[in-house]
């Protein structure tokens, strides 16, 4: 199989790299893109569940921009609706109507949202939800699980990290993810001053096996919760959506005060929300907080197309069980050639990892490997399915799966 | 845990650990040390200790006091050998009254050259020796100050404690030179030379490269996706070794 240059990509990022720090940065560097010279930087066209970049080569894409991408790229309804709606208006003084009607749909869509916020970011909507949390409890503590993501303000960052302060991490408390004796500690040591627990519906840390709540995790975690008076804030800004329409809390079977979402929302267009119960309605007037375009009625047209249109086809069965065969032919594959390919978290947004170096080395080798033969796979994060992903990719990508473990397997023979 | 403290671990155990190279490498000094059978200690009162030995043409600078020492220098205070290093104060020798003239004249030109090596301007830098022995020292510096930071500093400290057990390998290519940390429990030892089985590694592709990325003149992600330096392995173990390695500026420059 013919592998991928990228030349073109090499020379943009020597010119980024002279007027933006890092030349690209945040989740879009290429740092963790191992090897980055195995990968694509910039992105020139997308279709369906494809991107080309400015080489001109051509990837299924198994990170869907990092998961806002759920319906395929240029979806035409999403896409009609937000062209609808930017002929009309867009970022403009006064409210547009359609944030009503999507507030409206997704009360009804979702159990545990009686109102809802609109933003621009994953990471607005974490925030705001702490500062809700915090002023409805008046207490300053947030509990968090270690090796998760919630977004970039100091207090969510690790320590150590520049720009972040001692005192920006004083109230945050870290518990590992299923470790109810754990919390029950954090909880106890802090007992009154605790205002939420933030956390992932699931485990899907970066570099590391995803993993579900244990059996009964959630209700035990809710028990406590409700018994200390602390909120249970659901960050589902990467689940949310593709394991349930409702929200992963319905998945998962539990209640969530807070539930932030983001990524799958709008197929792209920009626009988070935070849902709240009808008891943290009060509370969420009286905590300022707003963007200059958190009202632009682009994202919210598309928003609602886009979760109308994904309700109507169920799209969450529909990536879980195209995952779910992708995954189980490459799992075949991998043991083919000898090689133990571990898939933890859900297949609609899989973690994958060769188990047989626990270096990550192989693994990574392998992934640029597919990556140079079309199939965009990354080795340090979850991956995305979309609805657009269809048995052609899949029959490709398992073409360039089982040539890219041959190439391993010429290279380390036995070694692993 | 304090400032000094913390720095006196660095001038002691990441800077002076320099000697070694500089005997071996620079000619000039390993032909000066190539006789001396000698052995001094650094005592720091509430500090670090180190000792230095020359024998058999080789320089060994090691952690703690053990055997016999023909020189001891003692220190009032990490302060006090912090200003040594500083160039402001004098040690006070408590053994190795007949080595005085050895400690006031032939020592000092081994310590003068560490103090080049480690002082580069633009001039200097294009002379290809220099830029190697200043690689060289850069490296091993950084690879020494990570136990030391971990130890002392409090960020350090909390940053370690998210490092996976495992071994780090620094190279520079082709095959000039490498370090390698072990990390263990949220502690660190650092090892001149490569390791077999690293969990990650990062590798520059050649000196120049090296020293400006060591030296911070490039910017690391840019120098990571241009392929100049190439990491792989457990990243996240390099992630927060880099964080680890910017603390060093907090104590030296
Ligand atoms: C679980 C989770 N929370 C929060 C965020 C932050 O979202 P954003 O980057 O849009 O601010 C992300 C982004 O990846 C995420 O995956």
């Amino acid at each position: 199989m013919k592998t991928y240059k990228y030349n073109a990509t090499q020379k943009l990022f020597r010119r980024a790299a002279k007027v933006i720090p890092c030349g690209i940065y945040g989740h879009y560097s290429p740092a963790p893109l191992v090897p980055a010279t195995d990968y694509p930087f910039f992105t020139s066209k997308a279709k369906g569940s494809r991107i080309w970049d400015i080489d001109g080569n051509e990837f299924i894409d198994y990170m869907c921009a990092y998961g806002p991408m759920v319906t395929g790229y240029g979806n035409p309804k999403v896409d009609a609706a937000a062209q609808k709606q930017a002929k009309l208006a867009n970022c403009v003084t006064g409210v547009p109507p359609v944030m009503v009607e999507l507030a409206e749909y997704m009360t009804d869509l979702i159990p545990s949202a009686d109102w809802v916020f609109f933003a621009k970011n994953g990471g607005d909507v974490t925030n705001y939800a702490v500062m809700i949390a915090r002023a409805a409890t008046e207490r300053k503590k947030v509990i968090m699980v270690s090796g998760g993501y919630h977004g970039v303000s100091p207090w969510m960052q690790g320590e150590g990290h520049h720009g972040v302060m001692d005192d920006d991490k004083k109230n945050v408390l870290a518990v590992k993810w299923n470790d109810i004796p754990g919390f029950e500690k954090a909880v106890s040591d802090n007992r009154g001053e605790i205002a939420c627990f933030i956390s992932s519906p699931y485990h899907h840390p970066t570099f590391a096996d995803n993993e579900f709540p244990a059996e009964g995790y959630w209700q035990k975690i809710e028990e406590i919760c409700r018994r200390e008076g602390i909120l249970i804030i659901t960050d589902d800004i990467r689940a949310g959506f593709r394991l349930h329409m409702g929200g992963s809390s319905e998945y998962f079977g539990y209640k969530s005060d807070l539930t932030c979402f983001c990524k799958a929302m709008a197929n792209g267009y920009p626009i988070s929300a935070l849902t709240g119960t009808e008891s943290l309605k009060s509370a969420a007037s009286k905590v300022f907080y707003t963007g200059s375009y958190w009202f632009s009625a682009v994202p919210m047209a598309a928003a609602l197309t886009n979760l109308r249109e994904m309700k109507k086809i169920n799209a969450p069965k529909i990536m879980l069980n195209t995952g779910k065969k992708l995954l189980d032919g490459m799992v075949k594959i991998a043991s083919s050639y000898g090689y133990d390919l571990k898939v933890s978290g859900a297949s609609s947004m899989p973690y994958l990892r060769i188990t047989n170096d626990p270096s990550l080395m192989l693994h990574q080798e392998w992934c640029g490997e597919c990556t140079k033969r079309g199939a965009y796979f990354t080795s340090h994060h979850n991956w995305f399915i979309s609805t657009a992903h269809n048995e052609k990719d899949i029959k490709r990508t398992w073409d360039i799966v089982d040539d890219a473990f041959k190439a391993i397997k010429k290279k380390y023979g036995d070694e692993y | 845990m304090n400032y000094n403290l913390v720095k006196a671990g660095l001038n002691l155990h990441a800077i002076l650990k320099n000697l070694e190279d500089i005997a071996e490498f620079d000619s000039e000094m390993k032909e000066l040390t190539s006789s001396w059978n000698i052995s001094i200690k650094f005592i720091v009162k509430g500090g670090p200790s180190a000792t230095v030995r020359f024998s058999g043409g080789r320089c060994t600078v090691e952690p703690g006091i053990e055997g016999k020492a023909s020189i001891i220098l003692w220190f009032l205070s990490p302060a006090h050998l912090n200003r040594m290093f500083d160039g402001a104060a004098n040690p006070i020798p408590l053994k190795g009254f007949t080595k005085l003239g050895f400690l006031s004249k032939e020592f000092p030109k081994l310590t003068d050259r560490l103090s080049f090596y480690l002082k580069p301007d633009d001039k200097l830098m294009t002379d290809k020796n220099y830029l190697e022995m200043n690689t060289r020292l850069t490296l091993n510096t950084a690879a020494f100050a990570v136990p030391e930071i971990i130890k002392g500093d409090p960020v350090g400290k909390k940053i370690s404690s998210k490092i996976p057990d495992g071994t780090v390998a620094m190279r520079i290519l082709p095959s000039f030179h490498s370090v390698n940390i072990t990390f263990s429990s949220g502690s660190a030892v650092a090892h001149k030379g490569d390791t077999d089985k690293p969990s990650a590694v990062m590798e520059m592709k050649n000196v120049s490269l090296a020293n400006s990325f060591l030296n911070g003149r490039t910017d690391a992600f840019t120098a990571i996706a241009s392929g100049d330096v190439s990491i792989k392995g457990i990243i996240p173990m390099l992630d927060n070794m880099s964080l680890l390695l910017d603390r060093i500026n907090h104590y030296i420059s």
